[in-house]
Order: C-alpha cells, then sequence, then structure tokens
C-alpha cells in the first residue's frame, strides 16, 4: 500500500509499474488508429522497451505482429515518437520476423536531407536490421555519414559498421578511408542538434538530448575503434598506426594541436600498442617509448592506461616499471576514490609477480589501510601483505581481523588468498595465520568464501608440516558444524588421508563418528571412507578393533550408499591385500587420456560389442595429478596473460569441434595437440601409425603473409613416422585449385626417412584453407634424423568466377609453386612435460647417461635471452619458474621433457652473465641412455 | 469581391469537410508504384529509381484531402507483408506494367490472392495499368481481360490505363481515389 502510494506521488514511474505484457500488447493496437496520437504511442512504446529490458520474453509471432504495428508509426512526423521507434525497432530486430520491411523508411531518414536527429538514429536502426548482403547496397550512404561533420552521424555510422563488421569484412574495409578522415577531421564547428554519444560500442542505447556541438570528440574513438578492426591482421599497419596517432602528439601535450583530443581514444591506442608490445619483441622498445611518454599525458585516464599497460608487459624489468609506478603511486593519494581503486587494484595484481617493485608504494598503501571504501582498504592491505616483510605481517594481520566483518565475501576470498600466499613465504608465521584463518571460519559467509579459507588451510597442512595438528584440529571444529556439505566431505577425506599419520589418530575418529550419527547421507558415506583408511593404517590393533565396530554399526544405516561403504571396508580392514589395492593405493589414470579414450569408445559403434579396456590407459600417481593441477594455477599466478590465452585455445577448440574442419586455427596452446591428435585420428592411414607423441606448437610459416597461395606447416611425430600437415589458403579469388599435392625433398639423401604417402587437398577454393598430409616411415628406429626438406607445391589451376567460386569450363593447366624449407629439429623428438620436484627427479635419473658441455654464447645479450633461445631448441619445459631469471648474472635453468618413446629427458643450465663475455653456461643432460642424452644436446651444438 | 467570397466558403468547407484517406499501393515489382507516389506528392517523374525494400509512407495533400500513401515493395519476400498494411485502408491501389505482357500472370495471381484475404474484404481496389507511353503496352479493355477483373464481384473494382511519366489519367485516378475517401465518411 504504501509502496504504491509512493508510487503515485513520482509521477511517471507510476505507468511502469506493474506493467503486464498481455496489457501493453492489446495496447498497442492505438498504433493503427487513424489519426496518430503521438503522446500517447510514445508512451506506450516506452512501456514496450522497460518490458524488454525487464528481460520480459515475446514470442516471435507476438514481436512480429508488434513491430509491424510499430511501423505505421513511420506516418507521424513528430521527432520524440520517431525515436522512440528507432530505439523499438532496434530492440525487435532480433526477434521479430520480416524486419526488413523498414529499410527503405530508414534509408530515408538516413538521407542528407533528413534531419540530424533522425539520420544518426535511423543509421544505428538500419545496421541492426540489415544484413551482410544488402551492406553493397546502403555502402553508398554509410561511407557518407562516416565523414558527415556532425559528430553524432559520424559516430552512428562508425559504431554501426563496428558491429557490422564481422559479417561484412570485405565491404566495410573498403571505408578504411573514410574512416582516417574521421579520425584526423578538426574539431567541428557547427552548432547543430547533435548530441553527444558517451556510449561504448557495446551498448546500443543513444541519447537524445538535443546540446550544442558535442566538444567530446568521441567519434575519434569510435574511428579508431572500427580502424583497428579492419587492420587489426595488419601488424605493420597497425604499428604504423599508432606511431602516426602518437608521433603527432609528442611533446605537444597541453595544446591541441595533436590528431586525437580524446582521452577513450588514447586509451584505445595504449591498448593497441600493448598488443603489440606483447605479440612482437621487436618492437617492445619502441612501444615501451611511447607508454612512457603517455605517462605525462594531461589527462589521468590515459596516464592509468598506460601505467596499467606497463605493468601488464610480460617479464617486465623493475627499470621499466618504475615510472608506472611512480604514476599509481600518485594516484594512491588521490582525492579521488576512482583513481585510488584504480591504481591500488593494479599495483596489487603487479605485487602478485613483483613485489620488489611495489615496495617503493608501502608508505602510501599503509595509509589507505584506513580509508573509507572498503575496496580500496583490501586492495591496500593485501597488497601489503605481499610487499611486507616478516616483521610488518603481525600489524597487518591484526588491521584486517578489524576490518574483516565490513567487506563483502568477495573481498573476503582475495584476503584469505593473499593470507594463503603469505603462509607459505613465511612459514614461521604460521601460528598467527592459522589462528585468523581458523577465526574467519567461525564466522558468517557463504560456499565461495568459506572454500577458500578451508583450501588455504588444506594448503598449510601440506606445506608447512608444523601446522599439520593445529590445523587438523580447526577442520575438525568447522565440520562439527558445517552447512556445506561439499566442505564437510573434502574436510572429511584430508582427515582421512592425513589423521592416520599423526601421532595421536585416535581423537579424529571421534569427530568423523560424530559425522556418521548427524549428518546427511553424503556427508555419513564420505565420513564411512575417511573411518576406514584409519582401520587400514593402524598399527594398534585396538584402534582398528574399535573402527570395526564403528563400520559394524553402520551396517544398520538407512542409505544404501553408507551401507556398501561399510561393507567394502569391513572386507578389507583384514584382508591386507586388497586393502594395499584399493584403500592405500595412490596412482589414479590420467583423466585427460581417459576422457579421450571413452570419447572415442562412444563415438565408434563397432568398439562396443566389446568392454571398454582400461589397460590402455596410462596410470599417474596422486603427486603427477596434483603437480598437473598445480601447473596451470601456478601460471595463474606467474602472469595473467597465460589466462589470456588459455581461455582462446579453449575457444578454438569449441569451435574446431564444432566446425569440424580439418585445420585447427594456429593458436598455440597446451590442448592445440589434442586438437591435432583428433583430427589426425580422423584419417585412417594416419590412424594406423599408433598414438601422436608431438605436434610442433606453432604452424611455421612458409610463404609470406600476401601471397598468393599461404602455407604453413605442422609437424606431427609418431613413434616411427613423421608427418607434415601442409596448411595451404588461396588467396586468388578467380582460381580454383585442385589436387594439390606437395613433393618433399630431402637436403641429404641418407635414406633414413622414406615417404609413405601423400593425402592431396582435391579442392581449394577461395579463402578455404584446406590441409595435405605428407607421411615418412623413419627405416631405423634407433636413429633420430634431422635435416631439411625442400617443398613444392603441385596442383591444377582452374579459372573461377570469383563471386560464385564456380570452375569455369576447360582443362585448367598444372602449375608448381616453390616454397620455403622446413626443418626437422631436436626438439621436434622431445616434449615438454612437467615435474614437480625436480631435484628428486634429476637425483632418481642418476649420473649414468649424463652428458655435460660447457659453451660461451659471445653473442647472446642476456640470461633471459639465453633461457628463451635454449628453451626452443631443446623443446623442453622449464620448471619451478627458472624460465625467468631472477638476477641478471647468475642463473639455474632446470628443464624436463619426453623424448620420443617416452623416455625422460632432464636438464639443468648453469649459466653467467657478464656484459663483456655474453653467456657462458654449463649444460647437463640427464636420460637413462646416454646416446639421447647426446642427441639432446646436440640441439644447442 | 465574390470570388473572394467564395473562396472564404472554400476554406470553410475545408475545415468542416476536411477527409483523410488512407491508401496502400501494391503490385510486382517494376511496376512504378513509388514513381507514382512521387508524381502525386510532387508532380515530378524520375527515371533514376531503385527497388523499394520494405516500404515508403508519404503524406499528401491535395486541397481539403490528406491521402497518407503505404508504397510496399514489389519483391516476392515483401508479397507477404502486403496484407498487413491493406488492412483498413480506404482503398487498395494495384498497380501493373502494362507493358510487361509476361508478368501479367504473376500479377494476376498475386491480385487474386491478396484479394482472397478475408481481412480485406470489400475494400474497393484500383488497378491501375502504369507505363501506357509504351508502344506495346495494353489498352484499358484488354488489361481488364488479362487481369480478368471481371470475375472480382464482392467489391468495387476499377481500372484506369495510365502514365506516370507523361501524367495521363493521373487526375482521374486521383478524383477516384477521392471519392472513396469522401465516401467512406
Amino acid at each position: 500500500m504504501n509502496l504504491s502510494k509512493k508510487d503515485e506521488d513520482s509521477g511517471d514511474l507510476g505507468v511502469f509499474y506493474h506493467l503486464d505484457k498481455t496489457t501493453v500488447l492489446q495496447e498497442a493496437r492505438v498504433f493503427n488508429e487513424s489519426p496518430i496520437v503521438p503522446r500517447k504511442c510514445r508512451l506506450l512504446l516506452t512501456k514496450i522497451i522497460y518490458l524488454l529490458y525487464l528481460g520480459e520474453p515475446m514470442a516471435t509471432t507476438e514481436a512480429t505482429e508488434l513491430f509491424f504495428s510499430v511501423t505505421k508509426l513511420f506516418q507521424s512526423k513528430d521527432t520524440a515518437l520517431r525515436q522512440m521507434v528507432y530505439l523499438v525497432i532496434k530492440e525487435l530486430s532480433t526477434v521479430a520476423e520480416d524486419v526488413i520491411m523498414v529499410t527503405s523508411s530508414l534509408m530515408k531518414d538516413m538521407q542528407p536531407k533528413s534531419e540530424v536527429i533522425y539520420r544518426a538514429n535511423a543509421i544505428r536502426a538500419l545496421c541492426k536490421i540489415i544484413d551482410a548482403s544488402m551492406l553493397p547496397s546502403v555502402e553508398r550512404f554509410l561511407k557518407a555519414a562516416i565523414v558527415d561533420k556532425t559528430p553524432s552521424i559520424s559516430s552512428s555510422a562508425m559504431v554501426s559498421s563496428y558491429h557490422l563488421f564481422p559479417a561484412g569484412k570485405d565491404v566495410i574495409k573498403r571505408w578504411a578511408n573514410e574512416v582516417n578522415e574521421a579520425i584526423n577531421s578538426k574539431p567541428s564547428s557547427i552548432v547543430g542538434t547533435a548530441s553527444s554519444y558517451l556510449t561504448s560500442f557495446s551498448s546500443s542505447g543513444s541519447s537524445y538530448n538535443s546540446q550544442p556541438s558535442s566538444t567530446s570528440n568521441i567519434n575519434q574513438y569510435h574511428a579508431l575503434g572500427l580502424i583497428y578492426m579492419i587492420r587489426q591482421h595488419d601488424r605493420m599497419a597497425v604499428t604504423k598506426l599508432i606511431q602516426q596517432l602518437a608521433g603527432s602528439s609528442r611533446g605537444t601535450f597541453g595544446s591541441s594541436s595533436g590528431i586525437l583530443r580524446n582521452s577513450f581514444a588514447y586509451c584505445l591506442l595504449i591498448r593497441y600498442a600493448a598488443k603489440i608490445l606483447d605479440e612482437d619483441p621487436n618492437s617492445r622498445q619502441q612501444m615501451y617509448d611511447l607508454l612512457e611518454v603517455w605517462l605525462r599525458h594531461k589527462s589521468d585516464i590515459v596516464n592509468f592506461e598506460a601505467a596499467k599497460a606497463i605493468c601488464n608487459i610480460k617479464d617486465v624489468t623493475s627499470k621499466e616499471l618504475y615510472p608506472a609506478v611512480n604514476v599509481l603511486q600518485l594516484f594512491l593519494s588521490s582525492p579521488k576514490s576512482t583513481l585510488r581503486f584504480a591504481a591500488i587494484r593494479t599495483l596489487n595484481k603487479l605485487a602478485m609477480t613483483q613485489p620488489t617493485a611495489v615496495q617503493s608504494c608501502n608508505l602510501d598503501m599503509e595509509n589507505l589501510i584506513t580509508d573509507q571504501n572498503r575496496s580500496v582498504a583490501t586492495f591496500a592491505i593485501t597488497t601489503l601483505l605481499k610487499t611486507g616483510n616478516e616483521a610488518s605481517v603481525d600489524r597487518l594481520m591484526k588491521q584486517i581481523t578489524g576490518f574483516m566483518s565490513e567487506i563483502s565475501d568477495e573481498f573476503k576470498v582475495i584476503v584469505v588468498d593473499a593470507i594463503r600466499s603469505l603462509c607459505l613465504k613465511f612459514p614461521s608465521k604460521q601460528v598467527v595465520m592459522l589462528s585468523f584463518l581458523s577465526g574467519v571460519l567461525r564466522d558468517e559467509g557463504g560456499y565461495e568464501f568459506k572454500r577458500a579459507v578451508v583450501e588455504a588451510i588444506f594448503d598449510l597442512v601440506k606445506f608447512i608440516p608444523e601446522s599439520k595438528e593445529a590445523a587438523l584440529a580447526h577442520l575438525c571444529e568447522f565440520i562439527e558444524d558445517c552447512e556445506f556439505t561439499k566442505l564437510s566431505v573434502r574436510v572429511l577425506h584430508l582427515l582421512g588421508v592425513e589423521g592416520p599419520k599423526t601421532p595421536t589418530p585416535t581423537k579424529y575418529i571421534r569427530y568423523i563418528y560424530n559425522r556418521v550419527i548427524l549428518e546427511n547421507s553424503i556427508v555419513r558415506a564420505a565420513a564411512v571412507s575417511a573411518l576406514a583408511k584409519f582401520g587400514v593404517s593402524a598399527e594398534d590393533p585396538e584402534v582398528k578393533k574399535s573402527i570395526k565396530v564403528l563400520l559394524t554399526r553402520c551396517l544398520d544405516d538407512n542409505d544404501d550408499e553408507v551401507r556398501d561403504r561399510a561393507i567394502l571396508y569391513l572386507k578389507l580392514i583384514d584382508d591386507n591385500e586388497s586393502a594395499e589395492k584399493y584403500v592405500k593405493d595412490d596412482s589414479t589414470y590420467s583423466l585427460a587420456a581417459l576422457e579421450r579414450q571413452l570419447v572415442q569408445y562412444v563415438s565408434n559403434p563397432e568398439s562396443s560389442e566389446k568392454p571398454f579396456d582400461l589397460s590402455d590407459i596410462p596410470k599417474i600417481t596422486k603427486a603427477q595429478a596434483e603437480a598437473e593441477n598445480l601447473k596451470p594455477r601456478s601460471f595463474d599466478l606467474a602472469s595473467t596473460q597465460t589466462i589470456g590465452t588459455s581461455s582462446s585455445a579453449v575457444g578454438s577448440i569449441n569451435s574446431n569441434i564444432v566446425s569440424t574442419s580439418r585445420d585447427a586455427t594456429p593458436t598455440p596452446g597446451v590442448d592445440q595437440q589434442q586438437v591435432y591428435s583428433q583430427q589426425l585420428e580422423q584419417i585412417p592411414e594416419i590412424a594406423a601409425f599408433g598414438p601422436l607423441f608431438k605436434s610442433s606448437i606453432k604452424p611455421v610459416e612458409l610463404t609470406e603473409s600476401e601471397t598468393e597461395y599461404v602455407v604453413s606447416c605442422v609437424k606431427h611425430m609418431f613413434k616411427e613416422n613423421m608427418v607434415f600437415q601442409f596448411i595451404v589458403t588461396n588467396t586468388l579469388n578467380d582460381q580454383l585449385l585442385e589436387n594439390v599435392t606437395v613433393v618433399m625433398q630431402p637436403e641429404s639423401d641418407e635414406g633414413t626417412l622414406v615417404e609413405e604417402f601423400v593425402i592431396p587437398a582435391t579442392k581449394l577454393p577461395y579463402d578455404q584453407p584446406s590441409s595435405i598430409y605428407v607421411a615418412f616411415k623413419r627405416t631405423n628406429p634407433e636413429e633420430y634424423t634431422l635435416g631439411s626438406f625442400s617443398n613444392t607445391l603441385k596442383f591444377l589451376v582452374k579459372d573461377c568466377d570469383p563471386s560464385t567460386g564456380e570452375a569455369d569450363e576447360g582443362e585448367g593447366y598444372e602449375d608448381e609453386y616453390l616454397v620455403e624449407d622446413i626443418e626437422i629439429v631436436t626438439s621436434d623428438y622431445v616434449f615438454p612435460t612437467y615435474i614437480s620436484d625436480f631435484s628428486s627427479a634429476w637425483d632418481s635419473v642418476g649420473e649414468e647417461g649424463q652428458v655435460v658441455e660447457t659453451f660461451a654464447l659471445t653473442a647472446s645479450k642476456s640470461l633471459k635471452d639465453s633461457c628463451t633461445t635454449l628453451i626452443e631448441l631443446l623443446g623442453m619445459s622449464p620448471v619451478e619458474n627458472s624460465g625467468t631469471p631472477t638476477s641478471s648474472s647468475v642463473h639455474t635453468l632446470m628443464l624436463s621433457g619426453t623424448f620420443l618413446g617416452g623416455i625422460k629427458v632432464l636438464a639443468k643450465n648453469r649459466m653467467t652473465f657478464a656484459p663483456s663475455t655474453g653467456v657462458t653456461m654449463e649444460l647437463s643432460v640427464r636420460s637413462p641412455s646416454e646416446e639421447i642424452s647426446r642427441i639432446v644436446i646436440g640441439a644447442v651444438v | 469581391m465574390a470570388s473572394i467570397l467564395k473562396s472564404f466558403l472554400e476554406w470553410l468547407r475545408s475545415l468542416f469537410f476536411k477527409t483523410e484517406l488512407e491508401l496502400t499501393l501494391v503490385g510486382l515489382q517494376n511496376s512504378g508504384k513509388t514513381t507514382l507516389v512521387n508524381v502525386i506528392a510532387s508532380g515530378q517523374f524520375s527515371e533514376d529509381m531503385i527497388p523499394t525494400v520494405g516500404f515508403n509512407m508519404r503524406k499528401v495533400t491535395k486541397g481539403s484531402v490528406t491521402m497518407k500513401l503505404w508504397d510496399i515493395g514489389g519483391q516476392p519476400r515483401f508479397r507477404s507483408m502486403w496484407e498487413r498494411y491493406c488492412r483498413g485502408v480506404n482503398a487498395i491501389v494495384f498497380v501493373v506494367d502494362s507493358a510487361d505482357h509476361e508478368k501479367l500472370d504473376a500479377a494476376r495471381q498475386e491480385l487474386r490472392n491478396l484479394l482472397d484475404k478475408p481481412q480485406l474484404a470489400s475494400i474497393p481496389v484500383l488497378v491501375l495499368g502504369n507505363k501506357n507511353d509504351l508502344e506495346d503496352a495494353l489498352p484499358v479493355d484488354k488489361l481488364i481481360e488479362e487481369m480478368n477483373l471481371k470475375s472480382i464481384n464482392n467489391r468495387e473494382v476499377s481500372c484506369y490505363s495510365i502514365s506516370a511519366k507523361n501524367q495521363v489519367n493521373i487526375d482521374i485516378t486521383l478524383q477516384w481515389l477521392i471519392k472513396k475517401g469522401k465516401g467512406s465518411k
């Protein structure tokens, strides 16, 4: 009652209170009436949009009906009504059918003679309803609109083109000149009814408040976004664009003579520059210099963007970081809380990898702990935890405890994570941390938060032995009153694993048995399993006996699972041999391999006749599985860049599976191998070679990217065979290639590699990459041939109609095309594998197969360079974060890999650097066979 | 004096007897609908036209009559949508290219389909044989025969042979249309 009254008072909102779709659709009939009452229709359209924004689902027929009623409103000349019509059309364009109906009407509205306010909005609406096939017919108008003097029109045309780009690449690419002109246009002096668009690309809303010509120059931002979209695959062009836009403004900050006048445009430019810097090591210095200049731009947002970009540079040096951190430090004491937040957030991220660089801000961050904004304070404190030394930990912990109750769960998780890493850094502080963690565990909190705390305690148990008993005690206490079944189960499992190893296992048994009495069936089952572990592992026959008594009681449980487990374990306790096998066994199947095999099994109807064979699947120990799990996690911490690439790799896999195309997009990534392996299994001849050992991660480009035929090659290594996959793209739209093969000629014919077969590409139409496979057999499996091949493409050319791709009548003619050589190198025979504990693995392989050599690399400029080269040459994976040297003079690089045939190879490389002599290194390679070690070390010579 | 009085009376009459007229123009593509609308609205003929994608809406005032003209695209993809714009109008104008003999069959079929719609029952239809300036244009009686207009007996049907280019018979077309507006009021 109270609420509705308030609504009536507040006027307009009352209309939208309790809106009902059916009523609104009924009311929509007024659109068909004559004459039209603009005010009434406008209100109704607003209601429709309001409903759509609330997420009200609309059926296609309803939407289509509504859409056609709305088109009747084009007869009214009322400006405000027309604008609402545009908005509704945009909203309905995705649901209703035949929206193309309004094309002519919108095109009339975007003509130069029409009102400005109509034009901009009509362009936006038009681009929502047309598809790629219509694009050529509106091309002329859009091109003209892009260079229009009114910023709102120019902006709307560019934003619309940006959205249309994926559908109409070829057409929109032709507009680059116009877009360039829009970037370079002088600020307009026209005072019209232009509206200012502060909308981003993703937003479709448009404002229509009339105001004098906008001074924001936001159209430069839009233009830059579009031109980048057009040029993004041409790195040279993007570099040129950045230089051109940045170069002209250098040294003229503060004046308006630079080309770019919009801060957002600068931010965008910075992002592009950062991307170039990331992808192309050669332009690093040049791009860094630009970023550094932007740190002194007059706008805060540009300064921040540049600082953030510098902080995100991979392997950034502390010297490069210094100016960026300085800028962020200034922001820390800014009166604007957004600036403080942005700065502290960036510093917090930076502190994960480069705590020393952030240390200089410690004083400012301490002041922020008492910041009114709790988010800022949380980031400040967690950053301090990372940069601080052991002495300051106690004080910080006290302060955190003070405000834990005031922050949201999300931030609590951040704090807990920070403390977790701190524990591992300063094990001596574990008592303080543990008491803090157990304290927050007792507090109120959601699942995510509790999970973070429990996992932190798990880590303590795992890595800090002194804390184990206290930590387990806290966990026992936690499950006494835990509302999350999942967490209870995990804790019970851990108790089962760790409990029996403690001096007094009996004290945990009571806690666990309590769960059997008090909890739901899932927890009870977990508790039974945990109890059984005590029973099996216990030395003391008394303990074993009591466990048996307890398990016997569980036989009366009313849940099947609990009873079944109890019966199983009762049997196992007395039978030592099966207990070894089922309870204590630490090995597990390699889940990724298991999944692949199962998918194959299910998808192949023939195989279903016999049972699935588990013995093919490699077994790994729990420790190995954990190492695998730990790997992505430690990568996450090491650099955020990996997150980006791994997600894009996942994306590419999905797209590959969906399109079932035989060619993978060349995305480097761990999972790429799996994609290749799936593709190769589709080809019976290649599937006969057995499991794939290794695929070269990145396709080798054998041509320039602008030639008639673009060729790249991926090497696939099998136990006794080698397959070269040539990915060929025909870039000539008036040619159709048929029967494309590759002739590979080894440079030195020793006869150790014999060509087995070639799978040609039967047809190669324009712009559709296709693969050719050439398979070789290694005649002597003991010999690992190295060398290079010259490659010639042979094919039949037929002319074709560029628009349809249909080949013309006629025979066509034979042609050849020579591409660059491809090389087989040692790293093709080595698969990078990750191990968690290098030194023990090193010792276990032993010295028998060791080969040691010393090298002097006078040309190498830094340890970092040599590390990168060495990793590439050997094809092995750096372990224990030794891939990036921490010191500039001395470093030990540790590498691990598997040689063809599953032979473990380890390498340890001690290196020193002096500016005068370059890098001197001592490389030791260990493997079970000295011969293999020699081959591996041969890669460096 | 008399003339002033007369024009005053005229104005007065227009105040009271202002008629509004809603018309829909349909017909196969390239029959000259948009051209005809332009000629009616501004008296200007243009050779160079692009196909109408969807519809155009024009409001034309002739004396005391305001005409709302819905000019709908004639390409096959739009034909299913003609009906939506014909509902409740004062008259349907079906334009035929009288010089394009090959398309007459299709035109007859489309007209029949449209008039079979129950929603459009008893709305008067005016069939216009456009482009009579061309040499092999059909005369009006031949067109009536070809379009089988005699068989339509549930509504008023008229047929004129016109030329939007030379503005032939545009005046009688307008008279016919305006009569529909007055008749319905």
